[in-house]
């Protein structure tokens, strides 16, 4: 086990390294019960991993050996898993290890890496795929480990900074214009177009404002009714839309086309059939989905994300700070974490040490069990607490050897120099329990 | 007394103005007690002033451009007042509250005296009819045009995505679109009435409805403009920046109409050989 290292990696694809058309194509399909993600895990080279796939991002989260052709393999299966070519893949993957894909996983499930930076839906679908595939028995402690860790970073993030705030306050000032445009909105009727993190964010946002059912409309009739079922609304398919735009008063449109839906001169007409009644809408898509010049036009409101922004900065004007606030809680966290990641390697050799120096203290003791005869219980026990305290005082000087050596690249020579010194190698295998134990002590201590 | 009562308002509605501007600068909060509070203090002694004036003329303080524009003011404010019941915004208020001090200060430039012995053709009862609904109407369309500037204000901040710090205090445009929806056919209902009660007076007392006399030109326009404006708005469905602008424009007729001509153009209403003791002097 000592010698058995291993490294923790990410693969995958987000919105800015991969066009909607490919991150469409590389969802992981069949991975609802985690069939797929204990196929990877099965690879060789693959210790545990767990997969995420969100509209923005599909990505594999792996604990691996630390051989470089690992990635190879993985590119390789995710290629063969959805059909494609590896060459067709590789421009738009990004492939992080060691202290970047901590960091990465951290980054992620902190929402710092989504689109709308600090939106919080991204970490119900982390926890979502990590409970997935830890049923699937996918998972074991380095992943468990990490996971938990980017949950904790991600809370950190979401508590002590404002990051989060920033996306809640979009969805928030989304409704405060909507209010301000069309009034108490409760007579108003909201549309949402498409899918996506930001949209549905803000359409349950709007959901607690407007009485009627919210409309629902998608290319596929079947993502529609999904939407419809989680805000009560109703599904649509898309050859409504227009019949749709011409009663609704707020639209937020959050489609993966890469043309815009609704024309300048679609909108147009579109008013005079509205009698030019005002209409707010809010473009979230990327590319966008509503030509911008209909903000010209009279009586429509036509917000994006970008615009959004702009104003919830206006009112908060400190978002850098607080970005890199959160930032820097990631690096502490990912600090940490590499810190304990490194204490695996010298764990079994405690482990080992310890076990050892008690089977002689207790192989001392049996041989003189005659001669402690006459004793009693009280002094039976001083001898005992005697013993324990000379081998913890001996087995001190090795393990902080071993604690101090991981700041230096020779550590694994040193542990070898332990185990060695101290004639370990049949210690060196015992029980996960116990290590564990060991290193949740250890990092609990760090903490 | 009157007088002193007056003065009193003018100087209320002064503070509250002075009031609701410093709230627009801060743009902090979403009400204006103090500036209400003023208002309203002003609006009881401006009440109090017009009944005085009718208790010592013992008829309606109506004839005189004084009291026609003291009654302006009034009649503003009180739709203010009462507006506060529907919404409580205080931007309104803080167009209403200056409005009102500016036509305070051009009443009192006008003689509160009338000339005795007073014209028997004023002395009719077509006197407080006539001119009740004529400044009622003139004051639902002021009104209705401060909305307007707040509609078009806001319009643009929304349009061009630079919202401010404004938004927070201004009442939103679909609030602003009601007001003028619903202010539209009072106002104009107020201000057919005032023509055709003018007309009936002509009648009576000259013998002749309507003889083309210059105010009653610039009414017959006036009401024009305004039975358009009703007609784009309820058979042509125009609303929003459309009808808000109108609304202003429509105000700057209805202003010329009533101070404009009078100073301007002469006729029955000319202001001209009023004048006497001023409040001011």
């Amino acid at each position: 086990m000592t010698q058995t290292k291993h490294d923790f990696m990410v693969l995958g694809v987000n919105h800015t390294t991969a066009p909607v058309l490919v991150r469409e194509r590389i969802t992981f399909p069949g991975n609802q019960d985690g069939a797929v993600t204990r196929l990877v895990a099965q690879t060789r080279g693959i210790e545990e991993c767990v997969i995420l796939s969100t509209c923005n991002r599909a990505e594999i989260i792996a604990a691996v050996d630390d051989s470089e052709e690992v990635s190879e393999r993985l590119i390789q299966l995710v290629a063969q898993i959805h059909g494609l070519g590896a060459d067709s893949l590789i421009p738009h993957l990004y492939v992080k290890r060691r202290s970047d894909a901590v960091r990465h996983v951290f980054r992620v499930t902190s929402s710092l890496d989504s689109m709308v930076l600090g939106e919080p839906q991204i970490v119900g679908q982390v926890k979502a795929a990590f409970k997935r595939d830890a049923a699937a028995n996918a998972t074991g402690p380095l992943i468990n480990r990490l996971m938990h860790r980017a949950f904790f970073t991600a809370k950190r993030v979401r508590t002590e900074t404002g990051v989060a705030l920033s996306a809640v306050s979009i969805a928030y000032v989304a409704v405060e214009l909507a209010k301000k445009i069309l009034g108490d909105l409760e007579h108003s009727e909201a549309l949402l177009i498409g899918a996506g993190e930001m949209a549905e964010l803000t359409a349950r946002h709007l959901a607690g404002n407007v009485r009627k059912p919210i409309r629902i409309i998608n290319r596929t009739i079947e993502n529609a009714c999904a939407l419809a079922a989680q805000f009560e609304g109703t599904a649509e398919p898309i050859d409504r839309l227009y019949e749709a735009l011409t009663t609704a008063d707020v639209v937020i449109t959050s489609t993966g086309s890469c043309d815009p839906i609704i024309m300048f001169s679609d909108m147009k007409a579109v008013m005079k059939r509205r009698r030019h009644k005002p209409i707010f809408i809010i473009d979230i898509a990327i590319p966008r989905d509503i030509e911008p010049r209909v903000n010209d036009l009279d009586g429509v409101y036509l917000y994006n994300i970008d615009d959004l922004q702009a104003v919830v900065d206006e009112n908060i004007g400190e978002r850098r700070a607080e970005a890199e606030k959160a930032g820097n809680i990631v690096d502490d966290e990912v600090r940490k974490f590499m810190n304990w990641n490194m204490s695996l390697e010298w764990a079994p050799t405690i482990v080992a040490l310890k076990n050892k120096f008690e089977e002689i203290r207790i192989n001392e003791i049996g041989r003189l069990n005659g001669r402690l005869a006459e004793l009693n219980d009280t002094e039976r026990e001083a001898i005992d607490i005697l013993t324990k305290s000379i081998i913890n005082k001996i087995a001190h000087g090795p393990i902080s050897f071993m604690k101090q050596s991981l700041k230096t690249s020779r550590h694994n020579q040193h542990i070898d120099f332990v185990q060695r010194v101290f004639d370990l190698n049949s210690f060196v295998s015992g029980s996960e329990s116990e290590e564990a134990q060991i290193l949740d002590h250890e990092t609990d201590h760090r903490n | 007394m009157h007088l002193m009562f007056f003065k009193v308002s003018a100087i209320l509605y002064l503070i509250s103005s002075i009031i609701y501007a410093a709230f627009l600068l801060r743009s902090k909060g979403t009400t204006c007690l103090s500036g209400f509070c003023f208002v309203a203090a002003g609006f009881v002694t401006h009440t109090s002033s017009i009944l005085h004036q009718f208790w010592v003329l013992g008829f309606f303080p109506m004839a005189t451009p004084f009291d026609a524009i003291s009654l302006f003011a009034w009649g503003v404010i009180a739709i203010f007042v009462a507006l506060q019941f529907w919404d409580r915004n205080p931007v309104l208020g803080a167009m209403a509250a200056p409005i009102a001090t500016v036509l305070m200060l051009v009443a009192s430039t006008f003689s509160y005296q009338i000339s005795q012995p007073i014209v028997p053709v004023l002395r009719s009862w077509w006197l407080p009819i006539h001119v009740s609904f004529a400044i009622a109407g003139n004051s639902v369309f002021t009104v209705m045009a401060m909305a307007g500037a707040m509609y078009i204000f806001q319009e643009r901040l929304i349009k061009r995505k630079k919202i401010g710090r404004f938004h927070k205090i201004l009442p939103s445009l679909q609030t602003l679109d009601t007001l003028n929806r619903r202010a539209l056919p009072i106002g104009f209902f107020f201000l057919t009435l005032g023509i055709i009660s003018g007309a009936l007076w002509a009648s009576s007392a000259w013998g002749s409805y309507w003889t083309w006399d210059p105010k009653e030109t610039w009414s017959l326009i006036t009401w024009f403009a305004y039975a358009g404006m009703v007609h784009q708005r309820l058979a042509l469905g125009w609303r929003g920046k459309k009808a808000a602008l109108l609304a202003i424009a429509g105000f700057f007729l209805v202003m010329f109409t009533f101070v404009g001509v009078s100073l301007l153009l002469g006729g029955h209403h000319s202001f001209v050989g009023l004048c006497g003791e001023t409040v001011l002097s």
